[in-house]
């Protein structure tokens, strides 16, 4: 029998998959400083955004649910969370893979991680939600409501996570509103004590020792029992000498600024692993990745969408989403 | 212009609440014994914190999820109890949707902040919690608490018309509470710690700003749950 349209598409976004993931592991060049890890980007970070477009997607056709009443428009938001919410999972459990293999640790609060989970508690949330409410018209009213509440939370989220940790390992800190990557600024007059990430630090004192500017910074970190002693410098010229490695950690703390006058210090983390796609040949599988994920979650998202309606179809009033 | 009979019947959804709730304390009680037994346990099994670095933190963060919890248990409250006592029908035939949830909103924060004097005085006295800035103390635990029942009051009404009702009022306000909780902490922790209005200004207009928006959305979505 011939293959139809649909059929044949399938087929191509399979291939193109797991094209993606071979040259991911075989052709793409290893990255200086991150290793094989740095690969894992490539699918980490489509599967990331995708995760938010689909959660905006479920937001707005709830929206369109409570305007127009149409149970067609909660189907689709309901597919949309749905698909969310697997690529959330797939998305914390890369990143959390990636955070220990370069950073040293599964999880440490970055503003980025943060997010992704509070978007996974609101959808695993919303899903209770419906489970609770027996009236079919009364659930899909109220997760509609709920999913709105929740979304206006986010711009929050985004916005009080950066100056929660004013640090964060994740390159590209343009994208969360309020955050630079400008690490802290402490002084031994005012504030001392300081957060990167879950790091918690206290400025010690600051010497100058010929060009070399030094901070003795002390530093906590969570499940360590006694407290380090770092030591950046910063050189004549002002630029970043000594960086040490957080205990335990394969992320380095940078002076980035001293005043020896003023006691006055400003400090960030530093995680190896920037410019990982200025390579052509990682650029060019990144880009074909992101567009695989995304053909995919479509595809799931179809076909969920597409369930749920003949379900609700067959037995309106009786289809439990 | 708001019509004045939204105010009326706003006025008077709020005596309702106040006069049955001072008739059968029930909130009042439960919530009150939360946080004394809270506060009491806390104490007994910390003892007084040595000074550290983390004290102020460690303090603002305990302070909040006594807050929290008992927020929990007395928030949800106004709404459940209507379809309990079988009164929500009778409740929607008498006044608009939106003296409905403001009422009730005015009821759960005066609850709220009677709460908050209760649990800070206890836990100052029996925790030794050193205040460095008491007025900004009152700042941060006054914008918390309209964040936290702004943030919530919507979600006892959804909750309210579930199944599991007391389990999914924590599953629901959580995740939506999770911003301004950690700016309520950090905030009170400033406080403590004795920072200056200058610095503390910022997580109290993080808290009110979200206050607004969580009130103006539930304004919008109540009359939705509520018919």
């Amino acid at each position: 029998m011939a293959l139809r349209k649909g059929d044949g598409l399938k087929i191509f976004l399979g291939l193109w998959i797991a094209a993606v993931i071979y040259t991911m592991f075989l052709v793409v060049p290893q990255y200086v400083g991150l290793g094989d890890a740095g690969r894992i980007i490539i699918v980490h970070v489509p599967v990331a955004w995708i995760t938010s477009a689909a959660f905006c997607l479920s937001a707005i056709y709830s929206i369109i649910y409570l305007w127009k009443r149409n149970p067609a428009s909660d189907v689709a938001a309901v597919a949309a969370a749905e698909v969310g919410t697997l690529y959330c999972i797939f998305a914390t459990i890369t990143g959390s893979i990636f955070a220990e293999v370069v950073w040293g640790t599964f999880w440490n609060w970055d503003p980025r991680e943060t997010s992704i989970l509070v978007l996974l508690l609101i959808y695993a949330a919303y899903f209770a939600l419906r489970s609770s409410v027996d009236d079919s018209e009364r659930r899909r009213r109220l997760a509609a409501v709920y999913n709105i509440f929740a979304a206006v939370t986010m711009p929050f989220l985004l916005f009080v996570a950066p100056r929660v940790a004013d640090s964060t390992l994740h390159p590209n800190c343009a994208f969360l509103q309020g955050s630079k990557c400008d690490g802290i600024s402490l002084s031994l007059t005012g504030a001392k004590i300081g957060q990167l990430g879950d790091v918690v630090i206290e400025f010690k004192s600051l010497v100058k020792t010929g060009t070399l500017t030094h901070a003795t910074i002390e530093v906590r970190m969570p499940g360590m029992k006694n407290i380090a002693t770092l030591v950046p410098s910063l050189d004549g010229d002002g630029k970043p000498a000594d960086r040490p490695e957080f205990p335990g950690q394969q992320f380095r703390m940078v002076l980035l600024e001293a005043d020896a006058t003023a006691g006055t210090i400003r400090v960030n983390m530093q995680a190896p692993g920037t410019n990982l796609l200025s390579n052509p040949r990682t650029l060019w599988v990144f880009l074909a990745s992101n567009l695989g994920f995304l053909a995919l979650a479509f595809w799931l998202y179809k076909i969920r969408r597409t369930i749920l309606q003949v379900q609700l179809t067959l037995t309106p009033g009786e289809i439990n989403i | 212009m708001i019509d004045p009979l939204i105010w009326r019947a706003t006025r008077a959804i709020f005596l309702r609440e106040l006069r049955s709730e001072l008739r059968n304390r029930q909130a009042l009680n439960a919530v009150a014994l939360f946080a004394i037994c809270s506060v009491v346990t806390v104490s007994l099994g910390l003892g007084p914190l040595m000074p550290s670095a983390d004290v102020a933190l460690v303090h603002a963060a305990f302070l909040w999820i006594v807050l929290l919890f008992a927020a929990f248990t007395a928030l949800a409250r106004v709404f459940v109890v209507e379809e309990e006592q079988r009164t929500a029908a009778a409740l929607r035939l008498a006044a608009p949707p939106i003296a409905v949830y403001l009422g009730k909103l005015c009821f759960n924060l005066v609850l709220l902040l009677g709460l908050t004097i209760l649990v800070t005085i206890l836990a100052i006295v029996m925790l030794h919690i050193r205040v460095g800035a008491s007025d900004l103390l009152i700042g941060m635990l006054l914008s918390g608490s309209l964040a936290l029942v702004a943030g919530t009051t919507l979600v006892a009404a959804i909750i309210a018309r579930s199944s599991s009702r007391g389990a999914l009022f924590a599953v629901l306000s959580l995740p939506i509470l999770i911003p301004m909780l950690v700016t309520a902490v950090r905030g009170t922790a400033m406080a403590l710690a004795g920072v200056n209005w200058e610095r503390g200004m910022a997580p109290i207009q993080t808290l009110l700003a979200y206050a607004v928006a969580m009130f103006v959305t539930s304004l919008f979505l109540f009359a939705t749950v509520w018919e």
